[in-house]
């Protein structure tokens, strides 16, 4: 199941104008979102593995790499999830 | 009445682009003589028209709104959007109206519902592979979207079909046009998730194989039970499942296959002989 707003707010990012107000501003653009409260702490804590649970993974992908997390970092988060998600076939 | 020239297959993972400076000279040598002789091959069926069947890497489509196929039928689609992908020499690219038109009513008439959108945005899935081909001047683009991003996926079965139904669609366009088909995408690869950069190398060799055997309920069985276990990204092969349907299951010739982990994707490379 995905979060929609969740969804809605990675996939707005990649309009570049609003990716850089995001990045200059993450709170103002947040507030525009209807983030539920837990949801809305894994963003700002940069928590991959709560986010992972949420969003395609596309998505997700994009969103770190939007934000800027170092490639290197993202695949470390991304692989400490645990490999053994029995549900990660039907994730797309 | 149009012709099938020629169905292709290649990857299009984005790290052939943007971390080609990052890629050891061979891996971009190995890449650069794939996608070089593909486009050979391409040129020398000299199409019209080519039927691209890529996914749409939440380009156009968000979950509000999701198809399982949709053809661009517009006289105009837009080159790739990516930040990364400005390179791309193409802003637009010219439709195909008719042959786009045509491929629509003849899957309504068989039991297909594609969607349908009158100018679509065409992301690396597409530009990739026309571009690393050198096709320019392009040909007409019939571009297919097949969702492979975001479950719950057409089965493999019905990608067979779709690719059947496209190449049945070709035969009856009623005009003279060469028409290719270009799957693109897979092989294994896993985006965004925990085993994100891993290759299912021996997935990879035995779906090739399969391909090769020409046994279409062979590569479907196969393809059922081996499938969601080769990376997320590996669900693109339904458009190579696609393109198999098109040449009716036979004549599948490899080009290239290069597992290489600094494109995360088991690169993959064929055509098909229709003759």
């Amino acid at each position: 199941m995905r979060d929609y707003w969740l969804s809605k707010l990675f996939f707005d990012l990649q309009d570049p104008p609003l990716a850089d107000a995001y990045r200059a501003d993450r709170k103002s653009v947040l507030a525009r979102y209807p983030l539920k409260a837990e949801v809305r702490a894994a963003v700002e804590a940069d928590d991959v593995a709560a986010l992972y649970r949420l969003v395609n993974p596309y998505l997700l992908r994009f969103y770190f790499l939007m934000a800027g997390m170092p490639e290197e970092e993202f695949l470390r988060r991304i692989r400490a999830t645990g490999a053994t998600d029995t549900k990660r076939a039907a994730r797309g | 009445m149009a012709e099938l020239v020629g169905v292709y297959a290649a990857s299009h993972g984005p790290m052939i682009v943007r971390n080609r400076e990052k890629l050891t000279p061979a891996e971009n040598e190995s890449l650069d003589s794939a996608f070089t002789e593909l486009g050979r091959r391409i040129k020398a069926a000299r199409p019209d028209a080519l039927i691209i069947i890529s996914p749409d890497h939440w380009v156009n489509f968000f979950i509000d709104n999701l198809p399982a196929i949709c053809v661009g039928v517009g006289e105009v689609h837009d080159g790739p959007p990516e930040p990364w992908f400005k390179a791309f020499p193409h802003r637009t690219l010219a439709g195909h109206p008719p042959l786009a038109e045509h491929v629509v009513r003849t899957a309504l008439e068989r039991d297909f519902e594609p969607s349908v959108s009158y100018r679509l945005k065409l992301d690396h899935g597409f530009c990739i592979p026309l571009w690393k081909a050198g096709l320019d001047p392009l040909p007409a683009v019939v571009p297919v979207v097949l969702n492979d991003i975001e479950p719950p996926f057409p089965s493999v079965k019905r990608c067979y079909a779709w690719g059947a139904l496209l190449a049945e669609a070709v035969a009856s366009f009623p005009g003279k046009l060469r028409v290719g088909i270009l799957a693109t995408g897979g092989l294994s690869h896993s985006i965004g998730e925990p085993d994100m950069g891993r290759i299912d190398e021996a997935f990879d060799r035995e779906c090739l194989r399969q391909f090769e055997s020409g046994n279409p309920s062979a590569l479907l069985g196969f393809l059922g039970e081996r499938l969601h276990g080769a990376g997320n990204g590996a669900s693109e092969v339904r458009n190579w499942v696609a393109a198999h349907g098109a040449a009716r299951g036979r004549g599948f010739e490899l080009i290239r296959y290069d597992p290489i982990p600094n494109v995360y994707v088991g690169c993959g490379f064929a055509s098909w002989n229709l003759g």
